[in-house]
Order: C-alpha cells, then sequence, then structure tokens
C-alpha cells in the first residue's frame, strides 16, 4: 500500500495511484465549530490568532495548533508539510487599534494595511477585514516598502533550520505532501497595494509594475534559494498564490499578463527546474479559463481550487490541457455543505470521470466554509471515500 | 462636428492616454460642442465601448478600473461648463453592501460605472441595516435598488433585507438587483430578486434595460 505523499505524487505526474488522495483544506474557524459540533478536541493544543501565508496575510487569523483533524475523516490536507519561509515585511509593523466602534473596529495590520473588521458578525476571521487602507500607494511608498524585503534577513527561516535535518525530515515524511509557498506576482502586488490601485497602475504607472515585479522576482528567488537548493525535489510541490481573478475573468488581461507577468514566471520556474522541482500548483480563485494558454506558457503545471461558482470545469480543462496541469478541486462547496442528493450529484458528475481521466485529486472548490456542518462533512466523507481505491 | 465625439468615444474605447483623451475633450470644448454632447456622445459612448469589449472578455477588471479614472477625469475637465441640470439621468439607484458584509470593491466599481454612465447613485455604504434602505428608498424613489455581498454568510441578511422591503411596502414601487461574488442566480431566484448580475457590467446593462424610456 502507498503511503499518502506516494500517491500524491503519483497523481502530480500522471500516473495511477493505489488510491486516489481527497485533498481539503478547512477554515481554522470551521474546525472552532466542529469541535462544538462534537469533533473530539483531545489533541487540540491551542487555539490562537497568528500571521497567515508566511507572513504576507495582510491580517491575523484564528489557528488551531497541534491537531490534525484530518485523518478523522480519511482526507488529507491540502498543505502536507509546508516548509517555512517567511516572505513577509521585517520588521513587522506594529500592528494597533487605530479606531473602534460598536459595529466596527480598525486597525492596522502587521504588514502595514488598515483593516476594519465588524464586530457584530458571528464570525471572526471568517468575516474577513475589509481592508481600506494599503501600505504601498505610489513609487515613493514602494520604495518605502521595498526596504522591508530583504531576502537576506536572517528571520526568513526557521530558527532551527539545519540542512542536514530538514533534508533527513523532508525524505522520511509520508503523511501528505511536502510544499514550499509562496506568493505570486500578482498576488504579491494585489496584497501590498490593494486590488484596484495594483490593477489600475499597470495603465496609470507601468514602470512601478514592472519594477515592483521585477524586485518580487529577485526577492522569491533569493528567499527560497536556500531552501530550494538544499531540498531540491524532496520539495514535491511549489505552491503558488495569486487569486488573480473574479467570476468574469481574469483580473488583468492576457495582453497584460504576457507583458508583465510571463517573463518573471519563466525565470522563477526555471531556477526551480534547475533543482529538480518540476510540479508548480497555482492557487487562484475566480474564471481563469481566458488566460489558462498563458499559464501553461510560464511553465505553471498544476491549479486549485477551479471554483464552480466562477464558472471552471475540470472535466473541460482536462479535456482542453490534457496532461499539462494536474488539477485539484472544483467540487462545489456549496453543493457539498446541502448534503445528500446535492452533495451526491455533484461528486457523482466529477469524481469518477476524472480518476479515469488521471492527474486530478478530488476536493471543494476552496476551503471548507463555515456554512458545512461537521455532519454534514461526515456524510460527504462517507459518499467520496469508496470512490477513491483504483 | 461627430468626427471629435467619435475620437473621444475611441479614445476611451481604446484606453489611450489621459492627457490624449483630455486634449481631445479639450479641443471638442473650443469647437463649440456643448458639455452635455460631448458627455451623452463622445464620454459615456467610450464607456460603452469597453463594456462591450469586457462583455467580449478582450477587456478585464484593469481595464475597466482604467477606463473608470479615465472617464472620472474627462467629467472633472467639463465640470466648469457642466450643471447637473443639462444632463438627463437615466435613473436613480439605491446601492450598499448588506448587514454583516464590510467589503465593497464591487460595489464601488458598479458605482462608478452606472454614475459615469447616467445613473443617480445613492450608495450607502457596507454593513447597511434593512431599515436604512426602506427610508432611502422613501425618500428618492429609486427605479433600482442595488444589494451586495461578498460573503456567503451574508447571503440570508440579503434575503431579510428583501423581506423586510416587502413588509414595509417599498418594494412594490422598485426592483431589487443582487450583485457581489456570494450571489448566484439561483439564489437570487429562490428569493424573489427581480435579476442577479455577475459582474458590473452584466448589472449597469440591466439596469439600462429597466430604465429604458
Amino acid at each position: 500500500m502507498s503511503t499518502l505523499r506516494e500517491r500524491f505524487k503519483a497523481v502530480m505526474h500522471f500516473e495511477k495511484p493505489d488510491v486516489l488522495p481527497w485533498l481539503e483544506n478547512v477554515y481554522d474557524e470551521t474546525l472552532v465549530q466542529w469541535l462544538g459540533q462534537g469533533l473530539p478536541a483531545e489533541r487540540v493544543t491551542v487555539i490562537d490568532w497568528e500571521m497567515g501565508r508566511g507572513g504576507t496575510a495582510l491580517a491575523n487569523m484564528v489557528t488551531v495548533k497541534g491537531f490534525n483533524p484530518y485523518p478523522l475523516f480519511g482526507c488529507q490536507s491540502l498543505y502536507g508539510s509546508l516548509l517555512q519561509v517567511d516572505i513577509g515585511p521585517m520588521p513587522r509593523f506594529k500592528q494597533r487599534l487605530l479606531k473602534e466602534s460598536d459595529r466596527h473596529l480598525e486597525y492596522i495590520t502587521e504588514t502595514g494595511a488598515v483593516a476594519r473588521r465588524s464586530k457584530t458578525g458571528k464570525y471572526t476571521w471568517y468575516s474577513m477585514p475589509m481592508f481600506v487602507e494599503f501600505p504601498v500607494k505610489d513609487r515613493q511608498t514602494w520604495y518605502e516598502y521595498r526596504e522591508r524585503l530583504n531576502p537576506e534577513d536572517p528571520r526568513r527561516y526557521p530558527k532551527d533550520w539545519d540542512s542536514e535535518a530538514y533534508v533527513k525530515s523532508y525524505e522520511a515524511y509520508q503523511d501528505g505532501n511536502t510544499m514550499m509557498r509562496f506568493n505570486g506576482f500578482y498576488g504579491f502586488g494585489a496584497e501590498i497595494m490593494g486590488i484596484p490601485t495594483f490593477n489600475l497602475m499597470f495603465y496609470r504607472d507601468p514602470e512601478l509594475i514592472h519594477d515592483m515585479i521585477e524586485y518580487w522576482e529577485y526577492f522569491t528567488v533569493e528567499t527560497i534559494r536556500s531552501a530550494v537548493e538544499t531540498l531540491k525535489d524532496r520539495i514535491d510541490v511549489v505552491y503558488w498564490w495569486e487569486d488573480f481573478a473574479d467570476r468574469h475573468g481574469p483580473c488583468i488581461s492576457p495582453k497584460l499578463f504576457k507583458e508583465f507577468l510571463l517573463p518573471h514566471y519563466k525565470r522563477v520556474i526555471g531556477f526551480l527546474a534547475k533543482n529538480k522541482i518540476d510540479r508548480i500548483l497555482m492557487d487562484s480563485d475566480g474564471n481563469i479559463n481566458p488566460i489558462l494558454d498563458l499559464v501553461v506558457e510560464s511553465g505553471i503545471n498544476g491549479l486549485w481550487p477551479l471554483e464552480v461558482n466562477s464558472g471552471m470545469n475540470a472535466i473541460e480543462v482536462r479535456k482542453k490541457y490534457g496532461d499539462k496541469l494536474f488539477l485539484i478541486g472544483n467540487l462545489d462547496k456549496s453543493e457539498l455543505a446541502k448534503g445528500g442528493q446535492a452533495m451526491k450529484k455533484e461528486v457523482d458528475s466529477k469524481v469518477p470521470v476524472l480518476k479515469e481521466m488521471g492527474g486530478y485529486m478530488p476536493g471543494a472548490d476552496h476551503v471548507i466554509p463555515v456554512e458545512m456542518t461537521l455532519e454534514k462533512f461526515k456524510e460527504y466523507a462517507e459518499y467520496i471515500k469508496p470512490l477513491l481505491a483504483y | 462636428m461627430t468626427d471629435i465625439l467619435d475620437s473621444i468615444a475611441s479614445a476611451i474605447g481604446k484606453l489611450d492616454s489621459s492627457q490624449s483623451a483630455k486634449a481631445l475633450v479639450t479641443n471638442a470644448l473650443s469647437q463649440g460642442l456643448s458639455p452635455t454632447e460631448i458627455t451623452e456622445k463622445g464620454i459615456r459612448r467610450g464607456l460603452e465601448i469597453v463594456g462591450e469589449k469586457y462583455e467580449a472578455n478582450e477587456y478585464f477588471l484593469s481595464e475597466l478600473l482604467y477606463a473608470g479614472s479615465l472617464v472620472s477625469e474627462l467629467f472633472d475637465l467639463l465640470k466648469p461648463s457642466l450643471k447637473d441640470s443639462q444632463l438627463e439621468r437615466k435613473g436613480t439607484i439605491v446601492l450598499g453592501t448588506v448587514k454583516g458584509d464590510i467589503h465593497d470593491l464591487g460595489k464601488n466599481i458598479f458605482k462608478m460605472l452606472a454614475d459615469s454612465s447616467g445613473f443617480e447613485v445613492h450608495d450607502l455604504g457596507v454593513d447597511v441595516e434593512p431599515a436604512i434602505f426602506i427610508n432611502e428608498a422613501r425618500q428618492v424613489h429609486p427605479q433600482v435598488l442595488g444589494l451586495s455581498a461578498l460573503l456567503t454568510t451574508a447571503l440570508e441578511e440579503m434575503r431579510n433585507t428583501l423581506n423586510e422591503l416587502r413588509t414595509a411596502g417599498v418594494k412594490t414601487n422598485l426592483r431589487v438587483l443582487l450583485g457581489g461574488n456570494a450571489v448566484k442566480k439561483e439564489f437570487g431566484a429562490e428569493i424573489g430578486a427581480d435579476a442577479t448580475a455577475l459582474d458590473a457590467v452584466e448589472g449597469l446593462e440591466i439596469c439600462k434595460e429597466w430604465t429604458k424610456k
């Protein structure tokens, strides 16, 4: 019987595993809710708030530590063993409250944005803050921010970063994939400038965008260099966060993508390839169909989450791109959360077909939302598990 | 005379630099064209071209935002010689993100397009209580009430707001348009909204259709 890691690697390379990996990513706030609905809590060590995504998320989020719920359901985490290389601003901005009313509060986040959070909502992180101000507004503020993006800062790696120990642990790990994660060229810019300003600057100040993206390429490669050159293909997959689309389509046109982003993707992916890392997974919500030819040309060869609500269809993508893209997700989370026939119909319409086509790992088309109850998730687990074995 | 108006529309449609678009508008004014004519047959026609290209997947969000900012600059140029009363309003829209949701990116893009296209837009902001929508509707008598939500957890509040509008008796005099990433057309139909727009351009087209004279 194969390990979870072997199965994941097999599917990414379009080989047939003994059992198809079922991948999910559950919001920690959903988990907190499930704990209240009867999920065994014995192994939870702490529920805390921290910055996500290696120091790049603009706000702290709730995190459940010391608890791996995935085996309880027979699935595995999308993220597996994530290498902790911090690509956030250093030093961090000091988080502090700016103003508070009976309904909202506004605070500076550790990445320098001003976030507004609702105080009246049922959920905390899940109610997502609205960012009302961003640290980078123009050339001057970009140059100031860039001072915090020094790839040589020793704090970017874990204190116990020791090549030999990490090599051994990355060889031994079998409970899922080993992954390195960083922000893409669009994602990083949108996160520090805000979506409207960043998108507008492609036209208003294209030289600034070129400068930002050029620097991000340098920063990314130099920051991850030590990990990549040490671990090489012990890193199974690189996870590239972009989120550059909405329901209508990509936020930037194929023309802009080609001019501003494509050369940088190719260079970073070339650096990874030299170090035998050849599986690159892009995370973008929304409808990315209009830009997929260029995504494939860039060297990216995996997609998650393939949002159904935005018109993404894994079967169509598979038919069009064959083995150029491995695919994860694409099960409509809102249908899964309904349970019963709606859930079964969604699973039946995709999983058996894509399983035969290969290069596909089933899962919800984004993080499991708070609307999904523990009972419905268990029902979904019991339904999908028998479909996974070959 | 119409050549210059076509050039203005074309400059916006092609996303020319603001410098060249402004030069065309200045030229049109110096030729004696009225600001109303420049607005209706030049600027708004240009915005329509952008909308058409967006719907045809030639333009995307960046292009929409740039076109919006360009048009805003051109209106600034016309302002000194343009009185509000000279412009015919296509209709009135009351707009807001429903209670429990504080996100407004999509709403603001729709607002920018609707405003530039000649609608009178009353934006109530985010996290808006049903009573605020009702009061505003009673005061300004809009043809359209736009409800926005990004979070799926806010969908029930959309249903609630719609119910409150009905209970208050204001729903009969207006049409409700839903928008925002959380909303599907099936959901809109289920709660009895008059339409659901999947993006800002579609929302604008629906409003134009509803207010056709």
